[in-house]
C-alpha cells in the first residue's frame, strides 16, 4: 500500500528515531512510503490558536499536495499530526465559508483541495487497512515475551472522536491489541488516554511535567516495565522529561519509553540501535534485556 | 435481563473508603442511576447518590462509570457491561466526596463565578429599558452550544488540567466565558479577555477530554480554542501562551517546519532558554542535536498563505464560522415567514464507536 509519508516535525529533528524506525518498518508490514519535501508543518495545536484560518490553509495545502501525487492516503506517525490534519479536514468539509477561503488561496499557488484524501496514523492504518493487529503476528521474529507495555495513546489520535473517527476515545483497544500481537503484555490503566503535558511545557512545565509523572507512575503501578506512545510529543514529555516528571510525582520513574514503530521494529527482530533507542533520555537497556537482545546503555 | 456486576464506591464522611460490590439483574437498556436507585431501595438504604430529574436535564447525577464522567440518568449499562464486564462507579474527579457518590462542588462553583457570568453592558451602549435588546439567527448562531450547559461538571471532573493545576478555570467556566465573549449585548468583550489572558487560558491542554465528557455537546475544548485566538488576536503576545502559539505561527511561516531553536527562544525569552541549557546537552550526549531544518520546498507559497489569512478577524462576528455556523456546524433553518414555527433540525451528535450515543439538541 502506498502512502504519502507525513513524519511531521519532531520526527525530522529532534525525535529522528522515530523516522528511522518508521523507515525500518513501514516496507516490512507492506507500507510503501512516499516522500514530499514540500509537506510543511500541521500547526501542532498552537498556530490554530492564534489564527484558526491560517491554520486551516496550511493543512489544505497539504492534504492537496499528497492529492495532486494521486495518492488516497497520508500516513501519520504522530498523534498530533492526525489530529491537526483531520480537523482541518472537517472544516475544509463541514465549513463553507473557511473552504472558501482556503480554495482562493491554494488558487494562487496554482493547488486544489479536492477533499479525496485520507489522513491516518501509522496505527490506524494497520488496523484498518491492513487487516488488523492479528496480521502482524506471522511476521514476528522475536516475539517481545516480557514486556509488560503501558500504551499510551496521545489525546489527539482519539479524540473528538467525531473528528478523528477511529476507536472508543475514553477506553480503546487498537494499540493494545498490537501490543498482544507482538508477544507482550499490555497494561490496563487509566492514564493511557489522559494527557502527557505536553501542551502546557512552555507555559508552566511543571504542570506538565506533573501530568505526564502521573501517567508514567499509573502505567508502573499497573504493572509496566515500559511504555509506547504512537505520538513523539507524548515521548518527549514521557522520555526527555522523565528526570522532571519523576520529581513532580516523588518517584524515580525509570521507565523506557518506546515509538510506536520501534516496538513494532523490535518484534520484527529489527537492531535496537538501528531504530534509534540509543537517542531517548532513558535507558531503554532493561525492556531490552527481557528480549535477550543486547542491552543498550543509553 | 443480564447479570450486572457493579462496584460502587463508598466512602467520605468518616466512613472508610472501599468498593462495594453488587450483582443486579438488569435490562442492558436500564439507566446507571436507576441501577444505583435499586441498590438504595432494595440492598443498602445507606447508599448515597445525588440526583432529580431523571431526565438529563438538571445535571445533579454524574458520576464516574468506568472511569468515563456521565450523567447516570441517560448513561445504559450495555455499552460499559460489554466493553468492561463490569461497571465500577465512582463520585466525579476534582470535587471532594462528601459521602459516597455525592461531591461538595464548590470548587466547580467557585470557578463558574470568577467569570463573572452575567452580561456587563457597555456604559456607552446601556441595555434598553421596556423592550428588547434583539439579536441577529446569526449572532446567536454564534454561540448556540454554550446555552446548552446544565452545569453537571461532568467535563469538570473529567479534565486532567484541573487535577494537576489549581490555578486552571476549568472547561465549563472558559465555555461560559465564551458565552458571554461572542454576545453582541454584552460590553465587557475585552476586559473579559484580558482578565483571562492572564489567568489560566493557556492552561488548557486541549485533551478533549471534556468534549467527550459533555452530555450536551457544548465541547468546551473548542470553545477555549475560539478563546485563544481571540485573545492573541485581540491582546497579542502577553505571556508564556500567547507568545508560543504566536511565535509558533511566526516560526513555521520562516522554514515550514519547526524550528526548534527558535521556538525556545520565542517562548521562554533568553532566561527560559539559558535555563533549558542541560537539557539541550543531554540531549546532544544522546545524538540528539538540534539542527535547523532546511527550508521545505515550496516554502515562498507558505507566504501567499500567511498572507491571504492574516489581518484581524471581525472577533464579534466569527468569520470563520460563517455560513457553516460555529466551526462548522450548521445553524437551525429559519422557518419560512409565513408557515407555524416548525421545529429546528437538531444537531445529532455522531454517535460514539463505544456505542453510546449524545442527545440530539434542537
Amino acid at each position: 500500500m502506498k502512502v504519502a509519508y507525513y513524519p511531521g516535525c519532531v520526527a525530522q529533528e529532534s525525535g529522528k528515531e522515530l523516522d528511522m524506525a518508521t523507515r525500518a518498518v513501514a516496507p516490512r508490514l507492506g507500507i510503501e512510503l512516499q516522500d514530499f519535501p514540500s509537506f510543511s508543518c500541521c500547526g501542532s495545536g498552537f498556530i490554530d490558536e492564534s489564527n484558526y484560518a491560517l491554520n486551516t490553509a496550511l493543512n489544505a495545502r497539504n492534504l492537496a499536495i499528497a492529492e495532486k501525487a494521486g495518492l488516497a492516503t497520508v500516513m501519520t506517525v504522530c498523534s498530533t499530526c492526525q489530529g491537526m490534519l483531520k480537523l482541518a479536514q472537517r472544516n475544509l468539509a463541514e465549513n463553507k465559508v473557511l473552504r472558501a477561503r482556503a480554495d482562493k488561496v491554494l488558487a494562487q499557488i496554482g493547488m486544489e483541495y479536492r477533499g479525496t484524501v485520507e489522513p491516518k496514523h501509522m496505527l490506524q492504518l494497520i488496523v484498518e487497512d491492513l487487516g488488523g493487529a492479528e496480521k502482524l503476528r506471522p511476521l514476528v521474529k522475536r516475539p517481545l515475551k516480557g514486556l509488560k507495555v503501558g500504551a499510551f495513546y496521545g489525546c489527539h489520535i482519539l479524540r473528538p472522536h467525531d473528528t478523528m473517527n477511529f476507536e472508543d476515545p475514553e477506553d480503546p483497544h487498537s494499540f493494545e491489541d498490537v501490543i498482544r500481537a507482538l508477544g507482550a503484555e499490555p497494561v490496563d490503566y487509566r492514564g493511557r488516554v489522559m494527557c502527557c503535558g505536553f501542551p502546557i511545557q512552555f507555559v508552566r512545565p511543571k504542570t506538565g511535567q506533573k501530568l505526564a509523572g502521573k501517567q508514567i507512575l499509573d502505567a508502573k503501578r499497573n504493572g509496566a516495565n515500559a511504555m509506547a506512545t504512537p505520538c513523539p510529543l507524548c515521548h518527549i514529555s514521557l522520555d526527555t522529561y522523565q528526570k522532571e516528571a519523576g520529581r513532580e510525582v516523588g518517584d524515580d520513574l525509570q521507565m523506557p519509553v518506546f515509538h510506536f514503530p520501534q516496538l513494532v521494529g523490535l518484534a520484527l527482530g529489527m537492531d535496537p540501535i538501528a531504530l534509534g533507542v540509543k537517542r531517548h533520555l532513558v535507558d531503554t537497556s532493561s525492556a531490552l534485556a527481557k528480549l535477550g537482545t543486547v542491552g543498550v546503555p543509553a | 435481563m443480564v447479570r450486572v456486576p457493579i462496584e460502587v464506591f463508598r466512602g467520605g464522611a468518616g466512613t472508610p473508603n472501599r468498593f462495594d460490590k453488587f450483582e443486579l439483574e438488569l435490562e442492558e437498556h436500564t439507566p446507571i442511576l436507576t441501577a444505583l436507585l435499586k441498590i438504595r431501595d432494595e440492598i443498602d438504604p445507606t447508599l448515597a447518590a445525588r440526583y432529580s430529574c431523571r431526565q438529563a436535564i438538571c445535571g445533579s447525577c454524574a458520576v464516574r462509570v468506568n472511569g468515563k464522567s456521565r450523567l447516570a440518568c441517560v448513561t445504559q449499562v450495555g455499552p460499559e457491561l460489554a466493553k468492561r464486564g463490569k461497571l465500577r462507579i465512582e463520585p466525579m474527579g476534582n470535587q471532594p466526596v462528601l459521602r459516597d457518590l455525592v461531591v461538595d462542588q464548590k470548587p466547580f462553583w467557585d470557578r463558574y463565578h470568577r467569570i463573572e457570568p452575567y452580561l456587563i453592558p457597555d456604559p456607552a451602549h446601556p441595555m434598553p429599558v421596556g423592550k428588547e435588546n434583539p439579536m441577529s439567527p446569526e449572532q446567536v448562531a454564534q454561540f448556540q452550544e454554550t446555552p446548552r450547559c446544565i452545569a453537571c461538571a461532568s467535563c469538570f471532573s473529567a479534565c486532567p488540567a484541573l487535577d494537576s493545576d489549581p490555578d486552571f478555570l476549568g472547561p465549563m467556566a472558559l465555555a461560559k466565558l465564551f458565552r458571554f465573549v461572542v454576545d453582541p449585548r454584552d460590553g465587557a468583550f475585552h476586559q473579559r479577555l484580558e482578565t483571562v489572558q492572564n489567568q489560566s487560558l493557556w492552561l488548557c491542554l486541549r485533551c478533549n477530554l471534556c468534549v467527550e465528557a459533555c452530555p450536551k455537546d457544548v465541547r468546551p475544548a473548542e470553545r477555549i480554542v475560539d478563546l485563544k485566538w481571540m485573545a492573541n488576536q485581540e491582546i497579542g503576545k502577553r505571556e508564556a501562551g500567547s507568545k508560543h502559539s504566536i511565535g509558533f505561527a511566526e516560526n513555521i511561516q520562516e522554514g515550514g517546519v519547526l524550528n526548534e531553536r527558535r521556538l525556545a527562544m520565542d517562548s521562554l525569552g533568553l532566561l527560559g532558554t539559558l535555563g533549558q541549557l542541560p537539557k539541550a546537552i543531554t540531549m546532544m550526549r544522546h545524538g540528539r542535536s538540534i539542527k535547523k531544518h532546511p527550508p521545505i520546498q515550496g516554502r515562498e507559497q507558505l507566504d501567499v498563505i500567511y498572507n491571504a489569512m492574516s489581518g484581524r478577524e471581525d472577533l464579534q462576528h466569527r468569520p470563520m464560522s460563517g455560513e457553516g455556523g460555529v466551526r462548522g456546524k450548521a445553524p437551525p433553518p429559519t422557518p419560512p415567514a409565513a408557515s407555524p414555527p416548525a421545529a429546528t433540525a437538531p444537531t445529532a451528535a455522531k454517535p460514539r464507536p463505544s456505542g453510546e450515543t449524545k442527545e440530539a439538541h434542537p
